[in-house]
């Protein structure tokens, strides 16, 4: 029995590239199944077109050193109870999984801590290198730049969540070591305001666009990066 | 596997192969760049880990699927992420379009972005990632009949978004 046109219909929404013998051969049994074949086959390109997202460049490369985040974040875990009490531990895996659960943080102090033990120490460990050139295209998408001084010391810059939609993580190679800063574009802070978290130290920062966030260990006096941050990130040139 | 470079080199063949595909599909699922960026991250350090597990190459892409799917549901399930990516995403290509066609695409991506999760996630496995009905069956634990049910309805619903958002002067032979 042959297929009926609304059948021939559903089967190709359902699977335009399909290969059925029997879809094939009901489309070439007349005129117009042929030429509703035709137009899903359009449609089918449009939509394989819309759904081809540009991938950024560094992805493969970044899941390729999967592995090594791994190993970093394994010896981390061999390294955290040297060093913190079991509740300490505790506490902080729950905030790791807090991170992921529920991004609807109560502060930003909450934000940032819970931020840093996502993946601030792994960021560290990878911030060897120079990326000005990110650094300028990653602003870029918040119509803010940095100036030279804070872009030649950039050693990573990776875009990450905020309380407030898309924002930056950077590690600066600091003449104290690395220090991590997050950019925040949309997300309003009490300037000079700072707390500790988990040993860290953290200094927020209003920013003439946005607002930042400089965290470190209590020997890096990351206080004395807050005038380098504010100075640093300036609305791009035609910014309005 | 025998040693660690060989388990590394396989491991590179899931990235380089898989990886983009991955990450795609991803952002169609939580709309965000670097939520995207977080899963695919987590996808491929719970498949390292589990490398060993993988005793058929053929599976890889499923075995992988599954994986992200799962960790999706689990860390992400509960929340709606604040903003999307996608509406804002930049094809350098597109530039180059007519900005008819341009519409159109960016119709169609709205229109993936408002589908109900039953409709857009089938879609999404057979267009982004070549599924073929039978492995979204597999996949989404539904019968066969009932994916390709889903399949028709979500391009019915792009399709009459597109119609009713007025793009009808590239697309009219679609209706």
């Amino acid at each position: 029995m042959s297929m009926d046109f609304s059948e021939f219909k559903r089967l190709l929404g359902a699977d335009p590239r399909s290969r059925d013998p029997e879809l094939l051969r009901a489309r070439a049994s007349s005129p117009e199944f042929e030429q509703a074949a035709a137009d899903a086959e359009r449609f089918e390109g449009l939509l394989a077109r819309a759904v081809k997202l540009p991938v950024p460049e560094q992805l493969i490369d970044e899941i390729r050193s999967t592995p090594q985040q791994a190993s970093t974040r394994a010896s981390e875990r061999r390294w955290w109870p040297m060093a913190m009490a079991a509740g300490l531990l505790i506490a902080i895996g729950a905030a790791g999984l807090t991170w992921r659960m529920n991004p609807s943080w109560d502060s930003v102090e909450d934000y940032v801590s819970d931020h840093y033990r996502h993946d601030g120490a792994a960021l560290l460990a990878k911030a060897d290198g120079r990326v000005a050139n990110e650094v300028q295209t990653l602003l870029a998408e918040f119509n803010v730049e940095a100036l030279p001084d804070l872009a030649a010391i950039v050693g990573v810059i990776k875009y990450c969540p905020t309380p407030d939609g898309k924002g930056v993580h950077m590690v600066l190679n600091s003449e104290n070591g690395p220090v991590t800063v997050i950019y925040m574009p949309d997300t309003p802070v009490t300037d000079h305001m700072q707390f500790t978290f988990d040993g860290r130290e953290a200094l927020l920062v209003e920013l003439k666009s946005g607002s930042a966030a400089i965290i470190g260990s209590s020997a890096q006096q990351i206080s004395n990066l807050y005038a380098l941050i504010q100075g640093s990130i300036v609305p791009a040139p035609g910014a309005t | 596997m025998s040693n660690e470079s060989d388990r590394q080199e396989s491991f590179n063949e899931l990235a380089n192969a898989y990886g983009a595909d991955l990450y795609r599909y991803a952002m169609w699922i939580c709309g965000n760049d670097a939520l995207a960026k977080d899963l695919i991250q987590e996808t491929y350090l719970r498949a390292w880990k589990a490398l060993d597990k993988l005793q058929d190459r053929g599976a890889a892409k499923s075995w992988l699927i599954t994986i992200l799917r799962r960790e999706y549901a689990r860390t992400f399930e509960r929340k709606v992420p604040k903003f999307t990516d996608v509406d804002s995403v930049v094809v350098p290509e597109e530039s180059e379009l007519e900005p008819d066609d341009r519409v159109e695409l960016d119709l169609l991506r709205q229109g993936i972005q408002t589908l109900a999760p039953k409709y857009r996630e089938p879609l999404l496995m057979q267009v982004v990632l070549g599924y073929s009905c039978e492995e979204i069956s597999r996949e989404l634990g539904v019968s066969k009949s009932a994916v390709m049910t889903q399949l028709f309805r979500a391009r019915e619903q792009l399709k009459e978004k597109l119609q009713k958002d007025g793009v009808t002067g590239n697309v009219h032979g679609l209706f």
